[in-house]
Order: structure tokens, then sequence, then C-alpha cells
């Protein structure tokens, strides 16, 4: 009876007549939870947090018929969200959905800003920023910069281990990695892949020669990108000799995730140790974030290299077979809650990780449970015979698969 | 690491040597070795009794943990090396008379004479396979060279090492390099140097191989295959539990792996209730088996609860990470793996018609029927292109079999007349 009455309030109230209305008030939570001041004091920001997701769940329920039917055939409304176990219940959409089908909440003309994530097999997630996100956006990069100390007035030089930035690349790893170089005033930007005659071209002999370069100046060094090109990087200096110190106040920043290792099993504290090793800077300088192109939240990891959750974000691991939520301390699938996205109804993705959140205390002093992730689903990656007939029979044959 | 006459040698020494190999075949061609037949027997025979006796105990059980094959599966692997196994397969191959071939017209001499030289182009998927490519080269009397696969172990060059010190004339019949598949100049220049170029390998690396080769040079595609099951209304579900333990066991993974199974119907009524009959038995099985790997049923439940929020399926049953879902189509496809199957419809009218495009692909079909309608779908299988018609163990294996519907020394070999 009660989701009757909600049902028949969200169509009276979202009669286009009652737009200008919703800009005003209900949207404020989500404005005031990306305003919160002690990021990692989640306690404090709990109940914040479920009326921003309900505000969220409510506003794409209105302007998203696709995620209406969604929410309609779980028999779910965003009513429904009163207390944070209500968001364990709150269906959720997987990354592999959203890369198949494009969902909106509002016209393409509102997003200044659209980015893609770097999907396999020609799906890619799309998602678009209108202003209030990318200013809540900004804000919590201001602040987790500031919590972390990434802000510093001396000159910097920027190595990115990654795409030259370009306008018709739209991808988030290269929008993230140059919006990191402005954390400290720049001297000078570098790009492994670097844009020539017509396509990219990987140069890390450059990379290395200025890095040796650096090393010999006075002013620090920021290094950003994939752990895996990182690593690489690291490994064949070693394997010519090559060590060097880079000046004080030299950041290693990592992004974009592991995922390349899962295979080779190679240790984080393996890693810390060759950077050491190679270009002298120590594991305290060594700084990682996480973060997803359909959950763009800025994951940093702590002293202890943990992840812990910020205010703006909540993290749901899920059993591998019932998708039930599991206790904390059990691996399961990553499922990860944020009501940034004003544009898309992106506010419970259910992603291709595995992952645990820890609930132990962390020496670093902040109470907020932490996420490891432990590698992706699928990956044993066997190589199998049968798969390999499949990718031609795709081609051959015709297939609904592909509908981007 | 390259293995050249005998001696180990590093990658780096790879141009040098390639450029020496020319002159160095063409000797061995000229001065042919007659008893290396024999000698391959002895070498693949000491072996085997070495494997018996646990001397590959080292790099044997680690490979055999990480695959989940028990030791007493390895002994039998093993066999195909032994001399008994090796003739047999000889004669069931070429011929009981294959040594001593009946004149023809009264005077003309016939014999098996080999291509010549063979290169063969591993894949990753199986380690002890590339050392077995070679040894079957080599039993037709072929010279051998090998490309390893990128990733490779080191297990074959440690398997075909041992087979020289076994019987070190083989060492000019034995030539390993590990050339990137990338350096494509390299590999035209080993493949042109062949009679044969054996390409294991999925649709890309049989592209590769015809770009590379002159059309002088014979290609011996062993490419990647799609298997599947085939039931009638009659099928038991004892059948159906067997079936259930092949997937279970083999997690869909080998070219011979049921992908789906494909029931003799055109009522949708009577196709899900087969499904739901099937998934029950397979989840039974499954839980007598143990559960598959944890990372690989995330992936299955991600994509499931994908497929059910699509809504194109007429029914999807998952539990415990295996499933059954039935599709409207009747194309052959891979399974998401990992004990999850399709099921569509396909009336035996059919079978021709809508398993004929996939030509090619083709291998295995377990036939789950009664016993008076196995002559007549068998027939319709084979006219569709399969090479395989088992039972409920589609993935049997056995000494003697055709490879893929061809015998392979038939294919490193050719017959010579002399008037």
């Amino acid at each position: 009876m009660t989701k009757r009455t909600a049902f028949s309030f969200f169509s009276v109230y979202y009669k286009p007549t009652r737009i200008a209305l919703y800009r005003f008030k209900p949207m404020s939570n989500v404005n005031k939870l990306f305003s919160t001041r002690k990021i990692y004091d989640l306690k404090k920001s709990d109940a914040l947090f479920v009326k921003a997701m309900r505000d969220n769940c409510r506003y794409q329920y209105g302007h998203c018929p696709a995620y209406k039917e969604f929410l309609d055939r779980f028999r779910f409304q965003p009513d429904d969200i009163r207390t944070f176990d209500d968001l364990q219940r709150l269906p959720f959409l997987p990354t592999l959905y959203l890369k198949k089908h494009r969902m909106l909440s509002m016209s393409e003309r509102r997003l200044p800003l659209k980015v893609t994530s770097s999907g396999t097999g020609g799906n890619k997630s799309f998602v678009g920023f209108n202003l209030r996100s990318i200013w809540n956006a900004f804000k919590m990069v201001c602040r987790v910069a500031k919590y972390h100390n990434l802000w510093s007035a001396r000159l910097t030089r920027y190595v990115v281990f990654g795409y030259r930035p370009r306008r018709d690349n739209s991808l988030g790893a290269s929008k993230s990695a140059w919006g990191f170089t402005f954390f400290a005033p720049a001297a000078s930007r570098i790009y492994a892949l670097d844009y020539k005659d017509g396509g990219y071209k990987l140069d890390l002999d450059n990379i290395k020669n200025k890095l040796v370069k650096y090393s010999k100046g006075r002013l620090p060094v920021r290094t950003m990108g994939f752990p895996a090109y990182t690593y690489f990087l690291l490994r064949q200096m070693k394997e010519e000799g090559l060590s060097v110190k880079l000046p004080k106040g030299s950041l290693i920043c990592l992004g974009g995730g592991w995922k390349q290792f899962y295979a080779e099993k190679i240790g984080k504290q393996e890693f810390y140790d060759l950077a050491f090793e190679v270009l002298g800077v120590d594991d305290k300088h060594i700084i990682e974030f996480f973060g997803a192109v359909e959950h763009p939240i800025l994951y940093t990891d702590c002293r202890e290299h943990h992840f812990h959750l910020p205010a703006y974000s909540r993290v749901i691991i899920r059993d591998v077979d019932t998708l039930l939520p599991v206790p904390d301390g059990v691996p399961g699938l990553v499922n990860l809650l944020t009501p940034l996205f004003d544009s898309a109804p992106m506010l419970s993705i259910l992603t291709d990780d595995i992952g645990v959140l820890h609930s132990d205390p962390c020496s670093c002093g902040e109470t907020s449970p932490y996420l490891e992730i432990l590698g992706r689903v699928g990956v044993k990656d066997v190589v199998t015979c049968a798969q390999g007939a499949e990718e031609i029979l795709k081609d051959f044959l015709r297939t609904d698969d592909d509908t981007l | 690491m390259i293995l050249y006459k005998g001696k180990i040698y590093p990658d780096s020494k790879q141009n040098e040597l390639i450029d020496k190999l020319p002159e160095d075949l063409l000797f061995t061609l000229s001065h042919p070795n007659l008893a290396v037949f024999d000698k391959v027997i002895a070498a693949g025979d000491k072996m085997y009794r070495k494997a018996i006796d646990g001397g590959y105990d080292d790099v044997a059980i680690p490979l055999l943990n990480e695959f989940g094959i028990s030791y007493q599966r390895y002994i039998t692997m093993a066999r195909a090396f032994s001399a008994e196994v090796l003739r047999y397969k000889c004669s069931v191959e070429l011929g009981d008379d294959w040594q001593n071939l009946p004149p023809l017209s009264g005077g003309t001499v016939r014999r098996f004479a080999p291509l010549g030289v063979l290169f063969h182009v591993a894949a990753g998927n199986v380690d002890g396979l590339p050392a077995y490519s070679v040894a079957e080269g080599l039993l037709a009397g072929n010279i051998n060279i090998l490309k390893l696969p990128s990733g490779d172990s080191g297990l074959s060059v440690r398997l075909l090492s041992d087979l020289i010190a076994q019987e070190p004339d083989l060492a000019e019949y034995i030539y390993v390099f590990d050339v990137p598949s990338t350096e494509f100049d390299t590999m035209k220049r080993l493949a042109n140097l062949a009679d044969g170029v054996v390409v294991w390998g999925g649709d890309l690396a049989q592209h590769a191989a015809r770009d590379m080769c002159g059309v002088n040079t014979v290609i011996i595609p062993w490419g990647h295959k799609l298997s599947f099951a085939y039931a009638t209304p009659s099928v038991t579900d004892e059948q159906l539990d067997a079936l259930a333990l092949h997937i279970c066991s083999t997690e869909q993974l080998l070219c011979s792996s049921c992908q789906g199974i494909f029931f003799d119907t055109d009522d949708e009524e009577e196709l899900i209730a087969f499904a739901k009959r099937f998934f029950e038995i397979l989840k039974a099985r499954n839980l007598r088996f143990g559960k598959a790997d944890a990372a690989m049923r995330g992936r299955n439940s991600v994509q499931l609860y994908t497929d059910r929020l699509e809504n194109v399926y007429p029914l999807i049953l998952s539990d415990e990470g295996v499933s059954v879902v039935v599709k409207r189509d009747a194309r052959l496809e891979l399974s998401y793996t990992f004990r999850n199957v399709w099921i569509k419809a396909l009336p035996h009218t059919q079978i021709v018609k809508e398993l004929k495009p996939n030509k090619g692909y083709l291998q295995t079909c377990g036939l789950l029927c009664s016993d008076k309608e196995k002559q007549t779908l068998a027939d319709a299988l084979i006219a569709a292109g399969l090479v395989r018609i088992t039972g409920r163990d589609l993935s049997r294996t056995f000494f003697g079999e055709a490879h893929d519907g061809v015998y392979p020394l038939r294919q490193y070999s050719r017959v010579v007349e002399i008037d």
C-alpha cells in the first residue's frame, strides 16, 4: 500500500511543470555531502549519505525511464531508502550492462564533460558530468588532495605514464592524469604516450633519460600512471644498472589498478622496494589512487597503503554466487555507491572487481573501513582452444551482442 | 632459449644460428639418417620408462596440480611415448603395411617418405603439446623446427633435450627457437625453409601462417574447435548426469568440451522442461564435484545478472556457480564456461542446415539418444561437418585416434613411387 502511494506521488511530483522545484530542494543533500570536511568520518556522514542517495535515486527514477523500469522490476521505490541497510537492497547496475546500454537522465547538451572508459572488445562505458557534478567532484578532489598533502606551491616536473591529452581523446585515464598535474605548479610535463604522425607512440627511453636528468636538478618530480607501466620502466632501469635519487619531495603516484599484475602476482612491497632502489623514493612518497569511470570517487591510500572509504561513497561486497552482501573481511564482488552523478543512474554499480572490505583498525588513525582489490573476475585467464574459435565465429556469424 | 643440434644457446644468438640453419638443414637432408624412426621409438620409450619411474615428477607434479590432473592420468598420457603405442599409432595412421607397401602395377615400389622439414608454430594452452608435435614430426622422419609459444615454461626445451640425450642422433632433427610471433620477417624465413608449417592456435595464428607461407609450402592447421551435446527426448537422467560430470571436470575449456546442448524439439515448452531437468542434474553433480574457481563464478554471476536485466532469454537458471540459459536461436557458440551451459532447440531435420555454417570449427558431438535413433542422427551430424560422435564423455581420448578428423602422420608424409 505504501509503495503504491510512493509511486503515485512521483508520477505527480515529476510532472515537467514541477521540475524547477527539485533543482533547489531535494538535491541539496548531495551538495552538502560533497562539502563534508571530515572526509573519512563515515559515522558522521552516514545519515547525510543515505539522504543524498535517496534524492539522487528519486531524480534518476523520475528522469530516466529505463531506470524507472529497472527499479519497478525489482519492486523498489526511491522512498524505500530510509536507512543505511536499505542501500544494500537498492538494485545495482553492473558496469557490464552500462557498457552495452547507455542510460541518461538529462540531455547530452547539459554535459560539458564527457568521459569514456578504456573498454575492451569495443564496449566502453560512457559517463557525462553536468556542471553540478563537476563542481561536486572538484570539491571532493580539493579536499582529498588537502588531506593527503598533495597541494604544493613548489614548481614540479610531471612525468605521466599515459596519453598526452588531445581534444579527441575522451579516455577517463587520460583526463584524470592531466588533472593531476595541477596540484602543484608545473615546470614541465612529459608523457610516455606521445601523439606523433597521426598516432600514439610509446617512448619509455625518453622518460628514462628525463628521469636521470631531473634527478640531477632541484625541482621535485611527480610521476603518474598505471602501476604496470611504472613497474615496467623501473625494472628496465634496474636491468640497465640505472639508479638515481629523485629530488626531495618527489612523489610516485599510481592509478588505474593493478589488474595487469594479477597474473604475474607481483606484490606491492616488491614494487616499493624497486622504486626505492631505482629512483630513491621511499614508500611514504608513493601514493596510489583508485577510481572508475562509472564511479569517479577519488580513493587515495593512507600511509599504510589502505584505501579508506571517503564520506562521498560506500562499498558493499557481494557474494560471488548469490550477489547478497557478505560480512566485512569476506571477499566478493565490489559494489560501489555514490550519489555524485546527476546525468545517469549510476548510484549503485556492480564492478568486475573482486575485493574485500576491512573494518579492523588501521594505524593511520582513520576509522573508516578500507577496500582491498584482490583481482578481477574471470582472471585465471586460461587460454582455451574453444574460446579462440568463438572469436572468429562472432565475426563470421551475425551477433546481437554489440549494441554500442 | 634456443635448442640447436642438441645444444642450448641464449636468444641473443638467434640471428646467427638462423643464418647457419639452411646449410645445416641441407646437409641433413642430403645425408639422411635412415634409422631416425627406430631412434625416435627408442628415445620415446626410454622417456616413457623414465616418466613412470618418477623421473619427470619435479616438472610434472606442479603442472598436474595447476590443471587438476591426477597422477594416474599423467601415467596413462605418458604411455603415448612408449614404443608399443608409437608403433600402434603408425600402423593405425599409415596402415598395417606402412613399412612394406605392396608394389603397384607389377613393379612400381611405393613407400612413405617424410615431407622434409616441418616448422611447428606451437600454442601455449597445453604445456606438453609443443614437444609432442615435434615427436609426431620425427615419427614421420622429418627435420623439425619448433617456434615456442610465448610464455613457454621451459618444459618443451627440457623434454626435447632429454629426447636427444636418449638418442644423440636425433640432434640434427630438432631445432627450437623462441621467436616472438611479432618478428614477422624471422617467422617468414623459418617458414620458407620448411616444406610444411604445422600451426597450432586460433584463427589469428592460422591467418598469420597463411600470410607468411609461400604457395609451395603446405600448411597443416590445428585450429580451435567447438563441441556440443545433442539430446533427444529419450535421453536418460543417467546420460545427462554423465554429461554434467564431463562439463564439471573439463570446465568447458577444451576443444572437445561440451559448450551447450541442442535438444531435438521445436516446442519451447518442451525445451524449457528439458532445461529445468538438466539444471537439477548439473546442480547436483556440481555439489558433489566441488565448486569452480571463485573468480570465474564471480564473472559468470555478473554476466547472468546482466542477462537477466536484458531480459532476452526465455529462461535463466543459476545456482552455486552453475547455470543453464535457454536461448531461442540455434547458433553454435562458446558458453560462459566453468559449468555454464546454453540450451537451444534444434529439430533433427534442421541439423545440417543450422550447423553447416560452422564448417571447420566443428569437432565433437556428445550424442545422447536411444540406440535406435543413433545412426540417423550420427549421419546428419557427420554431414554437417562433425568429426567425432561420442557418447556422454566428449573428451575421451585413446591411442590411435584421429586429430580433428585427420591423421597427423599422413599430413607429415608423402607417398613416393619408384618405377
